[in-house]
C-alpha cells in the first residue's frame, strides 16, 4: 500500500513544512491587497478633498449642491460626521460640523422656547421659517434636510429629538420624551389641515373612527400630554381643541 | 388660518395668542393653565400699564362697557375671558405679588402693581425731587392731581400709602398727620427728605 506522502517522521515534517509555505504565501496575498486598498483609500480620499475643498463654498452655501454631496457621501458608504478629529471628516475638510452642531443648538434653541406654546411638538416647515429667522439672512438657506440630519446628531444626547410623519407629506418634531401614538399622529395631521383646530366630528367623519375613539384620543391630547388647549366657547360644537404645533404664528 | 397680533382703538397692541380661540377658556392641564394665566397675566399688567388702569374688577368679565373690554374680549374672534378664569388669574397675580386684593378681604378686586410698590417708591421720590418738593409738606391731592400731569397723577391714595410707607422706612419720607378736614376726614400730609438710599 502505498500512502500519498508517505509515512514516517518525514511525511510530518513535509506537511509542515507545506504549512508554513501556505500561511507565507497568504500573508503575502493580503499584504499586497491591504497596500492596494490602503493606496486606493487615499487616492479616494485626496480626491473626495479636492473636490470638497474645491466646492467649499457651494457646498456651505447651496442647499441642493450640499443635498447632493451629502447623497454622494452616504452612497458610498462615508459618514461625512465620522472622522478621527473632533467633528469629523466634515470639520477638517469644511467646517462642516460646526456648522451642523450649529444647526443642532438653534434647532434646540427653538424647541425649547416654543415649547411652553406647543407642548415640545413643532410642524417641520414652521420650524425651518424660525430656525432661518434666527440665523439670519447671510448665513444661506437650510432645508429640511438639513434640519432632519441636525436632529440625528442629537440623538445620541437622548434628549428625544425625533422627526414625526404625520402623513400627507407632513413632518413634525417632537423634542419632549413623549411617544406620539398613531391616533396622535393622525389627529396632528388632521389638525394641521384645519389650521390648528380640531374637533371630534372631523376624526369621525374623514377617518371613520368610531366617536369614543376620537373623544380618547383627544382628551389624552388634552389632560395627559399637554398637546393641545380647550376652546369651551366654540360655535358650532361648544368645545373644540387646538393644536398650537399645528397653528400658524405671525409674531 | 393663521393668528396676528392687532391694534386696539386705544393704541395698544395685542400678541398673537390673544386671536386664538382657546386662549379665552380655562385649561384643564395643570401645565397648560399655568402657560395660559402666566401669558393673561403678562398681557393685563401691559394693558394696565398702557393706559394707566390701576384696578380690575370680577364685573370688568361680567360685563362690557368697561376699561377692559379690549383685552377680556375679542370681538373679532366671538371670545371673551369667563369671570371664573378672570378669578383664578387674580388670585395667580396675588400669590405672585403682582396684585393685592383691594379693599383687603374679599376677591372681587385687585389693585395692580405693573410697578412695584418698591419701583412706585423711586419714581415717587425722584418726582418730589426733580419738581423741588424736599422738606415741605405735600397733601396727597398734590401727589395725585398735581397741576402739571406726572407719572403719579391719578395714583390710588391705598397704593401711594404702601408707596411712602417703602420711603419712610428708608427715612426719606414722613407721614404727617394734618388734623382733620371740616368733613371729618383725616388729612395727611407727606414730606420728603433727599436721604441717601
Amino acid at each position: 500500500m502505498h500512502r500519498l506522502g508517505g509515512v514516517g517522521l518525514a511525511a510530518f515534517e513535509r506537511q509542515i513544512e507545506s504549512q508554513r509555505s501556505f500561511a507565507e504565501l497568504s500573508s503575502e496575498l493580503s499584504k499586497a491587497q491591504v497596500d492596494h486598498l490602503h493606496s486606493q483609500l487615499t487616492q479616494f480620499r485626496t480626491a473626495l478633498s479636492h473636490f470638497a475643498a474645491t466646492h467649499r463654498d457651494s457646498i456651505r452655501r447651496d442647499p441642493a449642491f450640499r443635498h447632493a454631496f451629502q447623497q454622494m457621501c452616504s452612497s458610498i458608504g462615508v459618514d461625512p460626521l465620522a472622522g478621527p478629529r473632533k467633528g469629523g471628516w466634515w470639520a477638517e475638510m469644511l467646517g462642516l460640523g460646526d456648522w451642523q452642531y450649529e444647526l443642532g443648538v438653534q434647532i434646540v434653541d427653538v424647541c425649547v422656547s416654543t415649547r411652553e406654546r406647543n407642548g415640545g411638538v413643532i410642524e417641520m416647515s414652521e420650524l425651518v421659517r424660525v430656525v432661518s429667522k434666527l440665523r439670519g439672512v447671510s448665513s444661506g438657506v437650510i432645508t429640511e434636510d438639513d434640519v432632519i440630519r441636525s436632529i440625528k446628531t442629537l440623538q445620541p444626547l437622548g434628549a428625544g429629538y425625533e422627526v414625526i410623519d404625520v402623513g400627507g407629506g407632513k413632518k413634525m418634531v417632537r423634542s419632549v420624551m413623549k411617544e406620539l401614538d398613531e391616533d396622535q399622529a393622525v389627529v396632528l395631521s388632521e389638525a394641521q389641515s384645519e389650521g390648528g383646530r380640531i374637533v371630534e366630528d372631523i376624526l369621525v367623519s374623514r377617518r371613520g373612527w368610531a366617536r369614543e375613539r376620537a373623544r380618547a384620543a383627544l382628551e389624552n391630547m388634552l389632560l395627559r400630554d399637554g398637546l393641545c388647549w380647550l376652546d369651551e366657547q366654540d360655535e358650532s360644537t361648544g368645545r373644540s381643541y387646538w393644536v398650537p404645533s399645528a397653528m400658524r404664528w405671525d409674531e | 388660518m393663521s393668528f396676528t397680533t392687532h391694534t386696539t382703538r386705544s393704541g395698544f397692541l395685542l400678541p398673537s395668542i390673544h386671536s386664538v380661540p382657546p386662549f379665552f377658556t380655562e385649561q384643564p392641564n395643570p401645565t397648560t393653565q399655568s402657560q395660559n394665566i402666566s401669558q393673561w397675566t403678562r398681557l393685563i399688567l401691559a394693558y394696565a400699564r398702557h393706559r394707566r388702569l390701576f384696578v380690575l374688577r370680577l364685573e370688568d368679565a361680567e360685563t362690557s362697557g368697561g376699561d377692559w373690554d379690549e383685552v377680556l374680549r375679542n370681538e373679532r374672534i366671538n371670545r371673551r375671558v369667563l369671570p371664573s378664569h378672570l378669578s383664578a388669574i387674580m388670585e395667580s397675580m396675588i400669590t405672585n405679588g403682582q396684585a393685592v386684593y383691594e379693599p383687603p378681604k374679599q376677591t372681587r378686586a385687585v389693585l395692580l402693581y405693573w410697578r412695584l410698590p418698591e419701583e412706585w417708591a423711586e419714581v415717587l421720590h425722584s418726582w418730589a425731587t426733580d419738581t423741588a418738593n424736599l422738606n415741605t409738606i405735600l397733601t396727597f391731592y398734590e401727589i395725585t392731581d398735581p397741576p402739571v400731569p406726572s407719572p403719579l397723577s391719578d395714583i390710588p391714595i391705598t397704593l401711594l400709602r404702601r408707596v411712602i410707607a417703602v420711603l419712610a422706612k428708608t427715612g426719606r419720607a414722613q407721614v404727617i398727620s394734618t388734623g382733620r378736614t371740616g368733613s371729618g376726614e383725616e388729612n395727611e400730609g407727606v414730606r420728603f427728605f433727599s436721604g441717601g438710599k
